[in-house]
């Protein structure tokens, strides 16, 4: 790459664009100016509505419905674009500039095959060669595919072999990589990276992540509401940002570093918030062994995890790996082919600690965990284990007089504070816990064996028999059932957050109706007026305004929306809340403030929740515990700040290389990934690390 | 995509029976016993009871059910009650001069409706677009009778072109019928057309929309190459199902436009049959109707498998 400044091929002067919205412009950009030299790359930063994507597009001389240009003017290559005759544009738009849209999922036109889409894109180059030069195997039959047959990457991959058939001088690309997981999207940005020295392209990036821009770009330029903020080289940007925008933009901006969740101040200082402790916790809900087949092929294959109460478990992997098909199987969307799932509350409760410990005996494991959980219902109670932390569980949701029946009564033998509580009243209104399988199943089984032999031995013969493996056979407990055949106390005690908040809520009803919904059926509010207020009262607990409970979800911004999502899931006050991707399609500052309400949430609620994600910055912040998989297995957990410290298996080694840190000092090249191999057998699956951390085993190929 | 094609052809063949059943059923339940309807009132007990047993009705009904499926698929469909002539023969004339107004009105309505449909969504709130929704809305809202006889109005009685009414029988010659077709065509194809415009329409502005013609037109193709290669596939596709429905309604909507032009076609005949409680026509009738039904869905099925490749190519499947 050049350094000496060449005459600028884009330059685009105080452009200004508006939208025409009800009889009003709305202005969407204000007087932007930049300039892009050829070989240079120029990165457009901002969160969603600043513009960004706007400008990029008027350099192909593209405006959406609807907008026009209302002052400036943009040159490419010398000629005014928005001045060229609609020949003159078109030749512009096929030789001088191409751009790589956003969702080459979408980008690509469905009923076409990929070699003629890229075929008409103009240029003498064969359509193998550009398939070959963005590093697609099997060129050939590739071309005869159509985009739906296609990987995302793959897709991303075509879009940019589409850009550059016709060797163009400028190359846009809007948010290249935003849908991709972090290893594809390494991939592609390499691929751009090399095209663009290759062939001495000009370049204008517009992402949202930081990450990437930190990367690609040689300058920036950050936009907030269609105006420039802050416009620097990228090392003096990310070294010193003068602006408070730019500041606290990258403040918000999640780091793998991290020891914890990042909260920032107005001023864009950051503060590292300590994790929450959960060690001792009772599992809430118990995965083994579970498989999950899609037709002939398998998606998940004998993963085995718990979540602990107050605990956020994090599930990490690329598209594919099997993640979001546990959490829809969860939620009871999709029945597993094998395993078990338990809600393990009460009874299971003690079942999985005993387990944790060892299967040592009843009192030595009941101990601890009534120190953390018996607050509410009396740690007096010595080692009912199941009784207390049921009792706990249902002071947490406001059923305190169940807690204290739970636990005084059955003091010394948990099966006697257990079987009254599965046909009590208050059992059922405490919800998940009296009737729910893992409540009254444990319950039973301890009832048996305490009745016999007494208190002590209670706690040890239930993880022996009535644990979380137990739960397989008990029925009720079974979250295996898909979501309508649960029972419905079942069904509230895991609750699904949506990716997309905007298309999980009923653009028709309010939000407020939306929350309203399952607090009525669940039964959880009794009357229209309760449920109203109750609805108001989860709204303010997502930190919005109560009167936000009127308004249509598309009066929301996505952010508001996806707090919407989560009331609308804490309104079954579920024990396990799955949040699937949420923060996703949310920009940086929105992101961490929703980051920010989860981590709240569970500390006050000890909700246990199911963090997936493919962004493990994200995942270092706000898990306490992550979960690799790839291919649906497990291939190693442990605590967060431990497999981000010394991460043991390759994939998980590659899958931290590939994540981009908002640096453009940090180490560009990686090392190449290990080539390994699959090595767990029967019985030697895992090498342990210690502390919860292991390994599923392997061992390198390279030859 | 073989799978998809047996399935589609397994549930044609399917709901034609059922719809077979349905029409035996339903003419079944109608009041009153055909023996004594032709025989008139009266008529002696044995004379009915004699009829009965050469129409074959003393047998229980599904035998009946049975005879007259096989028959009406080699194409035998009893003799009218009314004629005495077979009914599969004068039915099929009818048909054909139906089939002549149905091939004008379908062959104009819907080149022509997607071809406005195209450009309304092309040049959308643009004057061509409000215009072509305009008067869409107004075919759409006037029934098929009042165009008709506005049609009439102006095209045969002020500026007499075509003829208002047909003074032919069923066996009319194409030659001499042709005149008689247009005006039957184009108030059929008027109001047909109206819902193929607006379909088509909102299907092209929702695929011009699309990020995949934006790419296109950024490729910096032409626009009609981004129309025709991009855009129209996509947008035929929700189009293709409605004009399958609207060809299909063309069976019930021929029958109210033939009345008003005393056309000799099925519409005619159904009418006539029903007053004359000519049966064995008015269950043909039916199930050819039911036939038509079918078979413009399953060419709309089709025709939607050659526009979208999910739908072709395996690993389609969409989880």
């Amino acid at each position: 790459m050049t350094t000496s400044p060449k005459a600028p091929i884009v330059s685009v002067d105080a452009l200004s664009v508006a939208y025409r919205s009800g009889g009003r412009e709305v202005p969407v950009v204000r007087e932007v100016s930049l300039e892009v030299s050829p070989g240079r790359t120029l990165a457009l930063v901002g969160e969603s509505g600043s513009g960004k994507s706007t400008v990029a597009a008027t350099l192909l001389g593209h405006l959406r419905h609807g907008s026009r240009i209302t002052g400036g003017r943009v040159a490419v290559d010398g000629k005014d674009v928005f001045a060229l005759a609609a020949r003159e544009l078109r030749r512009l738009r096929g030789g001088t500039v191409a751009m790589v849209a956003q969702n080459a999922g979408h980008a690509l036109t469905p009923s076409m095959r990929i070699g003629r889409q890229i075929a008409e894109a103009g240029g003498e180059v064969p359509v193998t060669d550009l398939l070959e030069q963005v590093r697609l195997e099997r060129p050939r039959e590739l071309a005869r595919r159509y985009p739906h047959e296609l990987s995302g990457g793959q897709q991303q991959r075509v879009a940019i072999a589409m850009a550059i058939a016709a060797r163009p001088k400028v190359l846009v690309l809007d948010e290249p990589t935003t849908g991709l997981d972090v290893i594809t999207q390494r991939g592609v940005l390499d691929l751009v990276g090399a095209l663009r020295e290759e062939l001495g392209l000009a370049a204008v990036l517009v992402s949202h992540d930081l990450g990437v821009v930190a990367r690609m770009a040689d300058e920036v330029c950050v936009l907030s509401a269609g105006r420039v903020v802050e416009a620097a080289p990228t090392r003096r940007l990310f070294a010193a940002p003068a602006d408070p925008y730019t500041r606290r933009l990258l403040a918000s901006v999640p780091r793998i570093a991290d020891a914890g969740l990042a909260v920032v101040g107005e001023d864009g200082m950051r503060e590292i918030r300590p994790r929450a402790d959960s060690a001792g916790a009772v599992d809430v809900v118990d995965v083994r062994e579970m498989t999950i087949d899609y037709g002939a092929s398998r998606a998940v294959d004998g993963v085995s995890f718990s979540v602990r109460r107050g605990e956020v478990l994090a599930l990490v992997g690329e598209s594919g790996s099997g993640k979001s098909t546990i959490a829809w199987s969860l939620a009871g969307l999709r029945e597993p082919s094998g395993g078990t799932m338990g809600a393990a509350s009460g009874g299971g409760a003690g079942g999985s600690s005993g387990d944790s410990s060892g299967d040592s005996s009843g009192d030595g494991s009941g101990g601890p965990s009534d120190a953390r959980s018996g607050g509410a219902s009396g740690g007096a109670s010595g080692g009912s284990r199941g009784g207390l932390s049921e009792g706990a569980s249902g002071g947490s949701r406001g059923g305190a007089s169940g807690g204290a029946s739970g636990g005084s009564p059955g003091g010394p033998r948990g099966g006697a504070s257990d079987s009254p509580r599965g046909g009590s009243p208050e059992g059922a209104s405490g919800g998940s816990r009296g009737s729910s399988p893992g409540g009254s199943r444990g319950g039973a089984s301890v009832g048996s064996s305490g009745g016999s032999s007494g208190g002590p031995r209670g706690g040890s013969s239930e993880g022996a028999s009535g644990g979380p493996r137990g739960s397989s056979s008990g029925g009720d407990g079974d979250l295996s059932a898909p979501a309508r055949r649960r029972p419905l106390a079942l069904r509230r005690t895991v609750q699904l957050v949506f990716q997309n908040a905007d298309t999980s809520l009923n653009p028709r009803r309010s939000v407020g109706d939306a929350v309203r919904r399952p607090l009525r059926f669940f039964g959880t509010a009794g009357s229209r007026g309760e449920a109203a207020s109750r609805a108001r009262q989860l709204i303010t607990d997502v930190r919005l305004e109560p009167d936000f409970a009127d308004r249509l979800p598309a009066q929301l911004s996505g952010g508001q929306r996806q707090r919407i999502g989560i009331a609308r899931a804490l309104a079954g006050e579920p024990d396990l809340l799955i949040a699937d991707e949420i923060t996703t399609a949310l920009d940086v500052s929105v992101q961490a403030d929703v980051l920010c309400l989860l981590d709240d949430l569970r500390r006050e609620r000890e909700l246990a929740c199911l963090f997936i994600s493919h962004d493990l910055a994200v995942v270092r912040g706000i898990a306490d515990r992550v979960v690799v998989l790839w291919h649906g297995v497990v291939v190693e957990e442990g605590p967060t700040d431990a497999v981000f410290a010394a991460p043991g298996h390759p994939y998980t080694k590659a899958l931290l290389a590939a994540a981009l840190e908002p640096d453009p000092e940090a180490e560009g090249a990686a090392a190449p990934a290990e080539e390994w191999a699959d090595a767990a057998e029967p019985g030697a699956l895992w090498d342990d690390l210690g502390g919860g951390h292991r390994v599923r085993r392997w061992r390198p190929t390279d030859g | 995509m073989f799978s998809f094609l047996l399935r589609r052809v397994v549930a044609a063949l399917g709901t034609l029976l059922l719809s077979s059943v349905m029409v035996f059923l339903a003419v079944q339940a109608l009041p009153g016993d055909v023996a004594t309807q032709v025989l008139g009132r009266d008529a002696t007990p044995d004379a009915v009871a004699a009829l009965r047993k050469q129409m074959g009705l003393d047998q229980p009904a599904w035998e009946r059910y049975a005879d007259w499926i096989k028959g009406a698929l080699h194409g035998d469909f009893g003799t009218s009650l009314v004629t005495t002539k077979p009914v599969g023969g004068e039915v099929a004339q009818y048909l054909g001069n139906s089939a002549l107004i149905a091939v004008v009105t379908v062959l104009f309505a819907v080149t022509g409706s997607v071809v406005l449909g195209v450009v309304a969504g092309l040049y959308r709130d643009r004057w061509p677009d409000q215009l072509i929704s305009t008067v869409s809305l107004v075919g759409m809202s006037v029934p098929e009778f009042v165009v008709a006889t506005v049609l009439v109005l102006a095209f045969s009685v002020t500026v007499p072109v075509f003829p208002a009414v047909v003074l032919y029988g069923p066996g009319a010659g194409v030659g001499q019928l042709l005149p008689a077709v247009w005006l039957p065509a184009a108030s059929l194809a008027i109001v047909m057309a109206a819902y193929i415009v607006r379909m088509a329409r909102t299907s092209v502005i929702d695929v011009m929309a699309s990020e995949y013609v934006t790419t296109a037109r950024l490729k910096g193709l032409t626009t009609w190459r981004v129309v025709t290669r991009h855009a129209l596939p996509s947008a035929l596709l929700p189009t293709l199902h409605v004009i399958a429905l609207n060809v299909a309604w063309l069976v019930g909507g021929v029958a109210v436009v033939e009345n008003v032009f005393n056309y000799p076609g099925i519409g005619k005949l159904m009418l006539t049959s029903v007053q004359n409680r000519d049966l064995p026509v008015i269950q043909a009738i039916a199930l050819i109707s039911a036939v038509v039904y079918v078979v413009c869905n399953l060419a709309a099925d089709l025709g939607s498998m050659a526009l979208n490749p999910k739908l072709r190519t395996r690993g389609g499947r969409i989880r």
